[in-house]
């Protein structure tokens, strides 16, 4: 029994967690060009929403992801446009979008269900065919291991695949050099000839449709249902707003956060089987209240915060020029 | 070659530049009135039916229960423009409290523990008070706390106030869910964990006029509203925050001590959140983790649709009352419309303002290149 506690509890780990990597991913690439988007919440949402709805209409799971990512870089889009060419300020705008993206999603899924009637996930036989769980040969077999990380279904993959390639593109080449100088010293970069503009841009639009995959994954994982009183993301996207501080800005470490801050989402379902599988070890659970596992993430990154503000700010990672418009004639 | 290029303009008259403004809510709401066709709903009847936040029957006949509709919106109305004015003191300084939420919450627990605790304490006037105090003290410790770091360490303030929120809101919940000795905010007589009301105790006086009974709260926030404005417009301490917000360097260079300005005003704004969350709890009943009704949020879109003036915060307060009231409204006649689409068109027109606000600080100038 303890072993597929152990297993059912990895598993779970994976698959409720993931769509928090894609978020933290999608909002590194908006930070580290200096752009703080707190529009995470609502990006994802509209992902979500038009991609489940494209995905099922049109009865397949690769034009899901297409319409989560396009509709997802329209907030994008807009934070960019709003940010980067008006100089609008950033926290009202990202603000803006999370409110703006959950009016729709809520506006356009209540309208949908009501007047069109609520697609399926099942009548869409493709999309729930890809959903299906796609073990790795060999690896999956692995006991315990196998089944908890390499029998899941093919966003999992991707969103690691994603997380690796951002971090490769970050630290080892010359776009992502230039991305990184963008987002420490854009005065500096822009002497040097990077277009300011369009890297703030490229990124932006880039990190939004990432965060749109994870959006579409969250529906999907819940089978579509439409959710009229929480939505689909229910704080996720916020999360991942705080997963780009533990992780520090780096895609890699953000894998590492999603599994830390997801073992206590987990644990909010987990809490009591655990404790009936391992009334030893870890009997002690049992005394602290489900609601502690919601707040410990928010807790760790706040602590997180402040370390790296005490230390030398040269180690926090934190690019300097995050939250500051960049205009061109103030210099 | 031809190269467009944004230039800051010089400043336009206020009449130009309210027209902008005009427009943009215009083009919003129109909009708005696109999305309702789509989904089948006359965006007219629509519009009039939020406009008149359900005083208005279907006959178009003033409702018999127009005045309760009144004093819903007066509901509505007090946390938000409350917290708006407490979120522009600190942003005027260029700090970014968006801590609304958390501090709103802190200061309603604050407020719930004095009666739940010790029962009514002397008098109903003399408990409210303590609330109030007590409401204010919790939310200002809360706020310090991120103006203290930010100060001392240089700590990102803008996300540890977002951080603080989600602690504060996970503690709520926590309160909601744990029955023990200690949770004297829990229903005593209900078997299942269920916030007990503070209404138990004390109620907020209320004007009767008719029908109608108008609350304090609204009286006391009108009048903390002048205060603010005094105090930001008229007094040193405003003066001391409008330098800071300009510039640090400036403020420090006429010798004034920033880090106490900074800490003192972030005092000032939570504690002013807090009392908005205690004026909540007293007129919306027991505590939950909707309680703020988004006001946090809300009220940094109404500070920055105001620019930051009082006066300003006070009139747009009333308009996103009405709007998000009013849409809770007409999704009861308008089936097919969610009430969040509140939401939406908030977001819409903050847009279409950010918009009018580039087009009257910068212009768009066409130049020839070699």
């Amino acid at each position: 029994m303890g072993v597929e506690v152990l297993t059912g509890f990895l598993y779970s780990l994976v698959v409720y967690n993931i769509p928090l990597l894609y978020g933290t991913v999608g909002e590194i690439f908006n930070e580290k060009t200096g752009s703080l988007n707190l529009g995470v919440e609502g990006t994802m949402a509209v992902g979500s929403l038009f991609g489940y709805l494209v995905g099922c209409w049109c009865n397949s799971l690769l034009l899901g992801i297409l319409a989560a990512m396009v509709f997802a870089g329209l907030c994008g889009l807009l934070f960019a446009f709003f940010t980067v060419t008006l100089q609008a300020n950033q926290n009202v705008t990202g603000l803006t979008i999370t409110t703006l993206g959950l009016g729709i999603y809520y506006f356009v899924g209540h309208g949908v269900n009501k007047n069109l009637g609520w697609p399926s996930m099942q009548a869409a036989a493709n999309v729930a065919a890809g959903w299906k769980a796609q073990p790795i040969p060999l690896l999956s077999d692995i006991p315990i291991i196998g089944k908890a990380f390499f029998s899941h279904n093919i966003f999992v993959y991707l969103g690691v695949l994603i997380a690796v390639l951002s971090w490769w593109y970050m630290k080892y080449t010359k776009a992502g050099l230039r991305m990184r100088a963008v987002g420490e010293n854009p005065a500096a970069a822009d002497s040097c000839g990077v277009n300011i503009n369009r890297y703030k841009y490229a990124h932006i639009l880039l990190g939004s449709a990432i965060m749109g995959i994870g959006g579409y994954y969250m529906a999907l994982n819940i089978s579509g249902e439409y959710l009229a009183s929480t939505g689909w993301i229910n704080g996720y996207g916020w999360i991942a707003v705080a997963l780009v501080i533990f992780a520090k800005w780096n895609p890699a470490r953000a894998l590492l956060g999603t599994f830390v801050f997801g073992i206590f989402k987990t644990l909010e379902v987990y809490n009591d089987s655990i404790v009936a599988a391992f009334p030893k070890a870890f009997g002690w659970l049992n005394a602290i209240p489900l609601k502690v596992y919601t707040a410990l993430p928010f807790i760790i990154t706040a602590v997180v915060l402040f370390a790296g503000s005490v230390r030398k700010k040269s180690k926090s990672n934190q690019p300097a020029a995050v939250g500051v418009n960049y205009y061109r004639e103030d210099r | 070659m031809k190269r467009y290029h944004i230039v800051k303009r010089d400043l336009l008259t206020p009449g130009r530049r309210i027209v902008f403004y005009l427009l943009a809510i215009a083009a919003a709401l129109l909009l708005g009135a696109l999305l309702l066709m789509m989904t089948g709903v006359n965006p007219l009847s629509y519009y009039f039916k939020m406009l008149t936040i359900g005083t208005v029957t279907d006959s178009g006949e003033l409702s018999r229960l127009a005045y309760k509709q009144v004093e819903n919106l007066i509901k509505v109305f007090v946390p938000l423009v409350l917290t708006s004015v407490a979120l522009s003191v600190a942003f005027k300084m260029k700090f970014w409290n968006i801590g609304g939420e958390g501090q709103f919450l802190v200061g309603a627990v604050a407020a719930a523990f004095i009666p739940l605790k010790f029962g009514v304490i002397g008098n109903q006037a003399l408990t409210l008070l303590l609330m109030a105090a007590a409401a204010m003290a919790a939310a200002a410790v809360w706020g310090g706390i991120v103006a203290l770091l930010k100060v001392r360490f240089g700590t990102n303030e803008t996300l540890m106030t977002l951080m603080f929120n989600y602690i504060a809101l996970y503690f709520v919940a926590l309160l909601g869910e744990e029955k023990a000795g200690w949770n004297v905010f829990l229903d005593p007589e209900s078997q299942r964990p269920l916030f007990r009301s503070v209404w138990d105790f004390v109620t907020m006086p209320a004007i009767t006029i008719g029908k109608f009974s108008l609350s304090w709260s609204l009286l006391f926030v009108l009048v903390l509203c002048i205060l603010v404005y005094f105090y930001l417009k008229k007094t040193k301490h405003g003066y001391e925050i409008s330098v800071v917000g300009d510039s640090i360097g400036t403020a420090k260079y006429a010798g004034m001590k920033v880090g106490r300005i900074i800490v003192r005003t972030m005092l000032l704004s939570s504690a002013l959140i807090g009392l908005a969350g205690f004026f909540k709890l007293t007129s919306a009943g027991p505590l939950s983790t909707s309680l703020t009704d988004s006001v946090g949020w809300t009220g940094i879109v109404v500070a920055w649709l105001a620019k930051l003036d009082t006066v300003g915060i006070v009139i747009t307060s009333l308009l996103i009352s009405i709007l998000r009231f009013g849409c809770s409204q007409a999704s009861v006649t308008f089936g097919a419309v969610d009430s969040r689409f509140a939401d939406l068109l908030q977001g819409v027109i903050l847009f279409a303002v950010l918009a009018a606000d580039f087009v009257i600080r910068f212009k768009i100038v066409k130049k020839e290149e070699a």
